[in-house]
């Protein structure tokens, strides 16, 4: 049984004694639970075996724990078939699947996720649904078999039919999927392009400001294509949240391209966040995990929503607690925020005129101000590009160019520091990312003029540091500081 | 606009009469106070009531070069929509002109103006874009036979005062010591005083890489000789005190 991505072990007995016929299941069993009562008990009869016609009481241990969800249907007929035939079961060996009547086991969600906690706990072999094996099976050193009925579980473990053990066949990584946003389609808009590159090299967040149809959300688009395929580990916690959700695509469950994810902004904490009853299910932020966040039109998110990203955004993890306790999810991802910068979105923009009140365009960018925007490392203004531009410039510089740079980019990071710039802390930074005299005096001449926060000094100091390795450079040079201090729209004029 | 026709204003010995609201108004403060002058702000609620609250530092500001804030309601007098047009009828009252920056059809300007021109004042209005709804006031005044103001030199010349003014903003800026120095492609022979330019546009017409331009574009900010605005790079404002 899961916990989010905490696995709870559940032993389940079965007890066959004397007494009026009847079918006790104890142990805090939920509504879900209690319900696998009636289908164990046509499962197994619609099977050809036996039910059997005594007292019959099945034990689900520790009993102190609530159990939840369908999967423990399985090893509920599995425990009383065997009682019933009075055999031991094998031991390591774990059962997850929900019976239908007829006695056929399907999927259940949480597969992957029940596995890789069972192989900590030293089990051995497990059972799940057919269409279960694949995800069961990305974990090492685990024996699955996909069983198609609970009689084929039955006849396996008395030894009369054996289940081939699932093979999982290879799971090298593809070629990431050639998508259809790709950088050389995006006309003009350089700097904003330069922002999504250092981004991408250093895992910084960033926020897109301008006008409608500047490009913002095409942009956006773009960045999952600039960062390199997810690394084995980062696509296995990827696939458990998704295995959580039952959002894994069935047969083929591991997909090694970033995940983009655009919340609408009329999202819910629950739905950016992760929440639900009893125990709280991974929201957008674990969904986005390794990958990209995107959230169009910043400004008309809920206050309390966007106060509820400093979490992850600092930590790279959310902690959730309902009812039924405590859940931790990894969300780890690259925020790309846009807005515009008034309510009709005119406000910066050449030609047209905005017809906002300033009033109303204090009180738009108010919204976005505070600690939310002071975590967003690059901050670039989207201008609209000149239509002879569009038409006349050729083919810009591919996705694939750009992500060739950013992998050796990252590379030095994780080979100097073990992680990205954006994710080290100002002693660590102080220690790893020294700069010259030169290029420091810069930077404190620049948090003098403009009063920049402590936190904004190291976020500029780490920027720089990403472009001084885009650049190949040992060491960080005053143009890269000051590359860094143009990526700062939050201190332009008013 | 504003900015630099107040600070040049002020600069020459003009009192800048505005009227302390978001925009056009608070930019006349700011240049006025900027070219080491006096201001006055005339306000539409009681002297006490700091409205938008945004400006309490502006205000001070101005008090503390010497200027005023002067109201025609009492104490604690709330912002009220009504109170506006008295409160321009006032400001057209206290000066020798009024110039009008930026007036769309019906804006609050336009009452002030009409105000001025009751009170046999000179009125002035500054042209735009033809395309420009924010100009469509001013040309409309400009037709009608209000003077039109394309620095701070019309201004003086109309009410008559002399001063000494600040070079011609039309001008490419002389020197901006250091900063010019190290400047040899001339990314600020492509900035304008008055449109921004991106950096994408700059970095398009020197045909250089953005990195470099961005790097490029921030020194040049931080030797004070452009400044960065939300939708783009303009050549700063020259400052009185660095002429002296």
């Amino acid at each position: 049984m899961l916990a989010g991505l905490e696995v709870r072990r559940v032993r389940v007995e079965a007890d066959i004694g004397r007494g009026e016929v009847a079918f006790h299941l104890v142990g805090l069993a939920t509504t879900t639970v209690k319900e696998a009562r009636e289908r164990v008990r046509s499962a197994i009869r619609n099977s050809g075996l036996e039910f059997p016609q005594a007292r019959l009481t099945v034990n689900l241990a520790p009993a102190e724990l609530r159990k939840e969800g369908s999967g423990l249907d399985l090893p509920i007929a599995v425990a009383i078939a065997l009682a019933r035939a009075d055999k031991r079961p094998p031991p390591k060996t774990a059962f997850i699947g929900e019976l239908a009547l007829d006695g056929s086991v399907h999927h259940v969600d949480g597969v992957l996720v029940a596995a890789r906690g069972l192989r900590t706990l030293d089990y051995e072999r497990i059972f799940v649904a057919a269409e279960d094996a694949a995800e069961a099976a990305l974990v090492d050193g685990l024996d699955v078999f996909a069983c198609g009925s609970l009689v084929a579980v039955v006849n396996h473990i008395i030894g009369s039919e054996p289940i081939a053990r699932f093979d999982r066949g290879p799971t090298y990584p593809t070629d990431p999927a050639a998508t259809e946003d790709d950088l050389a389609h995006v006309h003009g808009q350089e700097e904003a392009k330069r922002a999504l590159e250092v981004a991408a090299a250093g895992g910084h967040h960033v926020l897109l400001s301008g006008p409608p149809g500047a490009g913002k959300t095409m942009l956006a688009r773009c960045l999952p294509g600039i960062l390199p395929p997810l690394e084995l580990h980062e696509a296995l916690e990827l696939a458990q949240v998704r295995s959580l959700l039952g959002e894994l695509p069935r047969g083929r469950p591991l997909d090694w391209s970033r995940p983009f994810r655009a919340p609408h902004h009329s999202v819910s904490t629950a739905g950016l966040i992760g929440g639900g009853s009893g125990l709280a299910l991974p929201g957008d932020v674990s969904r986005a995990h390794c990958g990209v966040l995107f959230l169009d039109e910043m400004a008309e998110f809920q206050t309390p929503v966007l106060q509820a990203l400093r979490q992850p955004l600092e930590g790279g993890r959310v902690t959730i607690t309902r009812s039924g306790g405590s859940v931790s999810y990894p969300a780890r991802f690259t925020l790309v925020a846009a807005t515009n910068p008034c309510p009709c979105g005119w406000a910066t923009d050449t030609v047209r005129a905005c017809r906002c009140s300033p009033a109303a365009i204090d009180t738009y960018q108010r919204r976005l101000s505070g600690p939310l925007l002071d975590r967003i490392d690059l901050q670039v203004g989207v201008h609209r590009v000149p239509l002879e531009t569009l038409s006349t410039h050729g083919e810009a510089e591919s996705s694939n160019e750009v992500r060739r740079r950013v992998v050796a980019a990252r590379l030095r990071q994780l080979e100097r520091q073990g992680c990205l710039n954006a994710q080290l802390k100002p002693a660590r930074l102080r220690q790893v990312a020294t700069m010259p005299q030169r290029s420091r005096r810069t930077l404190e001449r620049w948090a003098a003029q403009r009063g920049m926060t402590a936190r904004g000094f190291h976020r500029a100091w780490r920027v720089a540091c990403t472009a001084a390795d885009l650049d190949h450079s040992p060491e960080i040079e005053e143009r890269h500081v000051l590359e860094a201090l143009g990526f700062r729209l939050q201190d332009a004029a008013a | 606009m504003a900015e630099q026709l107040s600070l040049e204003l002020a600069h020459a010995g003009v009192v800048v009469v505005s009227g302390l609201a978001l925009g056009i108004d608070a930019a006349a403060h700011r240049g006025a106070l900027n070219g080491g002058g006096v201001t006055v702000a005339v306000m539409g609620t009681g002297v006490d009531v700091i409205y938008p609250t945004a400006h309490v530092v502006l205000a001070e500001a101005i008090l503390a070069a010497g200027g005023a804030l002067v109201s025609q309601f009492p104490d604690g007098t709330a912002p009220r929509r009504h109170n506006f047009p008295a409160r321009n009828y006032t400001m057209a009252a206290l000066c020798d002109a009024v110039v009008v920056v930026e007036a769309a059809e019906g804006s609050g300007a336009l009452i002030t103006a009409d105000a001025a021109l009751d009170l046999h004042k000179e009125v002035m209005a500054v042209p735009g874009s033809v395309f420009s709804p924010l100009s469509v006031g001013t040309h409309a005044l400009i037709r009608d036979g209000a003077g039109l103001v394309q620095n701070a030199r019309d201004v003086l010349a109309a009410i008559g005062a002399g001063g000494e003014v600040l070079d011609d903003p039309l001008r490419a800026p002389k020197s901006f010591g250091i900063g010019l120095l190290r400047e040899r492609d001339g990314i600020l022979s492509h900035l304008s005083d008055v449109l921004a330019l991106s950096a994408a546009e700059i970095a398009r017409k020197l045909q250089l890489p953005i990195a470099e331009v961005l790097g490029r574009l921030t020194a040049l900010e931080l030797e004070g000789a452009i400044s960065r605005h939300k939708d783009g790079y303009v050549r700063a404002l020259r400052r009185g005190k660095e002429r002296a």
